[in-house]
């Protein structure tokens, strides 16, 4: 379970970087739909491409959080005190 | 009778009155580079020695550029080292993991914030570079692989690293016992969990690596793409980025852990060998950087095109002289001494301290020689020469990031162990 949620974050952001960084490049596709969401502003490129980048490096890394954080699942809860939980 | 509870090691939560004096003085810096900072928002980047290129016969790059590329390069020891001692197994080096990350994180905050007394408008640079920044321009890269992912990363493996230790300071009461606990997040030190952490610490590194020379290599390229602007455009930019940037981490981290050594009295922890594989690590990245310069220095001056003639001659006998040889001098003793010290094998704690010194003062010289003499002395067009001199703004400036970076030290060690706790069975330190 561990593996695949960090599996599955890491992937994540590999496909945001690489998706939005081969976006941001200026590669013009006439017609494709893609562009249309561009402004003049922006010069034909998607706004917020750069920021999608970083989220995607960075969930890359955070998968390292994820896997290292994750308890096992064979992992049995701390035994309590003796006594503990025992009425007087 | 209350129990007596044994206080936090590496004097931790404790203040010392000349610990206390030094905050007050670090407040009062950065107190005015902040006061400095206002007035040139308020009265716009005229307040500074920065000028047009060319038609205000000035220079658009000034001290803030010169201490960002120098604040980037001191991050890159931090997490270079920590992540050679694990990839490596460098055991000698472990006790300067910690402070290394630390150095790293801070120097990239700085970098950070270096920036953007830069821009006119900060905070429209910022939201302009999240929704328009062009990845083919080298500013996409500095921007989202060294302040975003190489700070992110840095972060990552700073966190998971410091768990065990936050466990420990969790296990004492005390007003940061939430923080430990957070920190910690439920970590307690099983064989499965170190073995867990080992493994991620691995990879970590191992991705962190090519990362760190992807990011500090685009920062070269700032520079080294720009073919219109004689004294930058060259190939040599981007190796020689990195390898300065490890000349200067490295020296830094050298006399930090001096520091620390004293002030924690850990002689135990931070013994000579320590000093000794730094030292020698500094020795070969100073001789490797000098080497760059003399190919660079041979290549501008054999026969070089003129306007790169030009900015040859004033840097080796015009008005960028008086930086250009004491730099060179600082970096050709540093190696001298350091040099010595590996051939008689006789290493002492001091002079690698010098030699740290004495390479991040030439480092931040040739940090201002790579950034302005080219905008000064280069144009292509028939402009007049140009000058630059910084205005007690820039300084004040830069000097409160410094102080900002002194503290955010200072408080950090004071909240954490600056050094790794002991491993179970080792001696105990209690300060």
């Amino acid at each position: 379970m561990r593996t695949t949620l960090a599996s599955v974050t890491a992937l994540a952001g590999l496909v945001f970087a690489a998706t939005s960084f081969a976006l941001a490049l200026p590669l013009r596709i006439p017609g494709v739909a893609v562009f249309a969401v561009a402004s003049a502003e922006s010069g034909g490129v998607i706004p917020y491409l750069p920021a999608v980048f970083i989220l995607g490096i960075m969930l890359m890394f955070l998968a390292a959080v994820v896997y290292e954080l994750l308890p096992d699942r064979s992992q049995t809860p701390p035994r309590p005190p003796a006594g503990f939980g025992r009425r007087a | 009778m209350a129990m007596r509870l044994e206080p936090l090691p590496y004097r931790v939560g404790q203040f010392s009155s000349g610990t206390l004096s030094l905050v007050v003085v670090l407040l009062a810096v950065i107190a005015q580079g902040l006061y400095a900072f206002s007035y040139q928002l308020t009265e716009g980047l005229v307040v500074t020695g920065m000028r047009d290129v060319g038609t205000m016969s000035g220079s658009t790059w000034g001290l803030y550029i010169v201490f960002d590329i120098y604040f980037v390069g001191v991050s890159f020891a931090g997490i270079s080292t920590a992540a050679l001692v694990r990839l490596l197994n460098l055991h000698h080096l472990r006790p300067v993991s910690r402070m290394a990350e630390v150095l790293t994180i801070i120097a990239l905050i700085l970098a950070a914030f270096s920036v953007l007394p830069d821009l006119g408008q900060p905070l429209r640079g910022i939201v302009h570079l999240l929704k328009y920044a062009r990845p083919q321009s080298p500013f996409f890269g500095t921007f989202t692989m060294v302040i975003a992912g190489y700070l992110f990363a840095s972060l990552v493996y700073f966190f998971l690293d410091g768990r065990r230790d936050a466990m420990i300071c969790a296990a004492r009461p005390g007003r940061l016992q939430r923080f430990y606990r957070l920190w910690a997040a439920g970590y307690r030190d099983t064989p499965g969990e170190q073995e867990r952490h080992r493994r991620v610490s691995f990879w970590l590194s191992l991705a962190i690596l090519p990362m760190l020379v992807i990011a500090h290599s685009t920062l070269g390229f700032v520079f080294g793409l720009q073919v219109g602007r004689p004294g930058w455009f060259s190939a040599l930019q981007a190796p020689a980025f990195v390898i300065l940037a490890g000349v200067s981490g490295v020296g830094l981290l050298i006399i930090i852990a001096a520091v620390v050594r004293t002030a924690l009295q850990a002689q135990d922890r931070l013994t000579p060998e320590v000093f000794r594989w730094l030292a020698n690590f500094l020795m070969v990245l100073t001789a490797a950087y000098i080497y760059f310069m003399l190919v660079d220095w041979l290549t501008m001056t054999y026969a070089a095109p003129l306007h790169e003639s030009r900015i040859a001659g004033a840097l080796l006998f015009g008005p960028y002289a008086r930086i250009y040889w004491p730099s060179v001098a600082a970096l050709v003793a540093a190696f001298y001494l350091l040099l010595r010290q590996f051939l008689t094998g006789r290493y002492r704690i001091g002079v690698a301290v010098l030699c740290g010194a004495l390479v991040n003062a030439a480092a931040v010289g040739k940090r201002l020689l790579i950034v302005v003499p080219s905008q000064t002395h280069g144009a292509m067009l028939p402009y007049p020469t140009g000058a630059y001199s910084p205005t007690w703004v820039e300084y004040s400036v830069i000097g409160g990031l410094i102080a900002l970076g002194t503290l955010l030290y200072i408080l950090f060690s004071k909240a954490f162990p600056i050094l790794e706790l002991p491993e179970p069975g080792q001696e105990v330190v209690r300060r």
